[in-house]
């Protein structure tokens, strides 16, 4: 089961190529990591999926429904976090939470007294007063306590101090932990918390997916492989083969390089490949993948910021 | 609070992490027999990770009999741990092999790295 599958979804700002023809799918119950460079389209595909943009064409599916058909009805299922979709933020944090209340059959008043606990917010002034660490908790918790099926956040980390983000994070835990568990999509630059927490990736370079996949299986065939031994540098294959990145024999006796696609087979492979030598292995963090995927494609059009 | 801290590096997953950090307080006695195994719950909220990544900790440490699942009470330590000497030194697998890597790239000898280990062991243990 999908909580969001797009399907050749596309959108242009005049010239712009911002999505183009993404296909993507949203496993339910993930935690799904949006990353991306500045300009890749992370936001506009979000406000596409939330139908909060019209696709230029293609389609996203979400909750089992078209997006472009999504109704106020169906954001009684569906959070959105952004920076700046605070409303009405001239009210202080309990009229605030008693206006969001009003709106959600499924308010979860228990969960709200908890979060507000655990985020000690000021009660007495007004939101649009608040600091931006403080105004993402009050939009993180007028939207948790109504307990969405997916829960969407935009960047929801960026300029906040690390006690904010561990709040902040352990509010989003408490709803993904929960018996009826929630899909999570978040975009975001800080990749060492979205590695901890997510456990799906997919990658956006230029409006489209660069990959996508179970965070455990990228990190078993992303792996860092160094060869060393004498002469491994006149061993060298030439062209590199594919799936192997930024091959460089760094000396005589050491080559070392990115292997994309390694498998239970490969050290095999590359000790035949290489006589005499050594091979090691290494796994690597979720941000080196990303930035090894995203040098490999450097072509600048369609950026949108 | 868990009974084990982990501080988080980059470059192993962290459900590799956290199996270490977990085997490594059952198998040196931080953890006793029959004693209660932290939640899936209260491993994804105090350590921040995902709840499957937790479960899946959980899953992989009662399959290789290190906890058991008692109805009712939750998951505690297996009464028996299977704690040879053996089991206890496979904990420690990926530091030495870390070490060994380390060692043999900065061109030690095999005598050397040894020499070098056996020195911290006599200052951490004196003998009477």
């Amino acid at each position: 089961m999908n909580a969001i599958e797009c399907d050749g979804l596309t959108r242009h700002f005049g010239n712009i190529r911002a999505v183009e023809k993404l296909t993507l799918q949203v496993p339910a119950g993930s935690i799904f990591a949006l990353l991306g460079s500045n300009g890749a389209g992370k936001t506009t595909l979000l406000k596409l999926i939330l139908n909060l943009l019209r696709p230029s064409s293609g389609q996203a599916r979400v909750l089992g429904g078209d997006s472009a058909k999504l109704r106020a009805d169906n954001f009684q299922r569906i959070g959105y976090v952004a920076e700046d979709v605070i409303h009405p933020d001239w009210m202080n944090l309990s009229s605030f939470l008693g206006y969001h209340r009003s709106l959600y059959r499924s308010w979860d008043s228990k969960l709200e007294s908890q979060l507000r606990d655990k985020f000690n917010l000021p009660e007495g002034i007004a939101i649009k007063r608040f600091s931006r660490g403080m105004r993402m908790k009050a939009i993180l918790l007028s939207t948790l306590c109504f307990r969405p099926e997916l829960l969407v956040l935009d960047e929801p980390f960026s300029g906040l101090d690390p006690q904010v983000r561990d709040d902040l994070i352990e509010g989003i835990l408490e709803l993904t932990a929960a018996d009826s568990p929630c899909t999570v999509v978040i975009s975001s630059h800080d990749i060492a918390e979205i590695e901890r927490l997510a456990d799906w990736v997919g990658i956006l370079a230029h409006g489209r997916i660069v990959l996508a996949e179970a965070l455990t299986e990228l990190q078993f065939r992303f792996r860092r492989i160094e060869v060393v031994g004498p002469d491994v540098r006149q061993q060298m294959p030439d062209p590199a083969p594919a799936g192997w990145i930024r091959a460089e024999a760094t000396t005589p006796t050491l080559i070392q390089f990115i292997h994309t696609q390694f498998n239970t087979n490969t050290e095999a492979e590359l000790r035949s490949m290489f006589v005499n030598a050594r091979i090691q292995s290494s796994q690597l963090s979720l941000r080196d993948i990303f930035l090894a995927t995203s040098k490999s494609s450097t072509s600048t059009d369609g950026l949108l910021t | 609070m868990l009974p084990f801290r982990i501080d988080f590096h980059s470059g192993e997953p962290v459900y590799e992490q956290v199996i270490y950090a977990a085997k490594k307080a059952i198998l040196s006695g931080v953890l006793s027999p029959g004693e209660r195994f932290p939640s899936v719950r209260s491993l994804s909220q105090e350590l921040k990770i995902n709840p499957n990544t937790a479960h899946k900790v959980v899953a992989a440490l009662t399959a290789e009999g290190l906890l058991a699942v008692h109805p009712g009470v939750g998951t505690v330590v297996a009464p028996s741990v299977p704690g040879s000497a053996e089991d206890r030194a496979q904990v420690l697998v990926q530091d030495t092999e870390r070490l060994v890597v380390e060692a043999s790239r900065l061109g030690l000898t095999e005598e050397q790295l040894l020499n070098a280990v056996r020195k911290h062991w006599r200052k951490l243990n004196p003998s009477p």
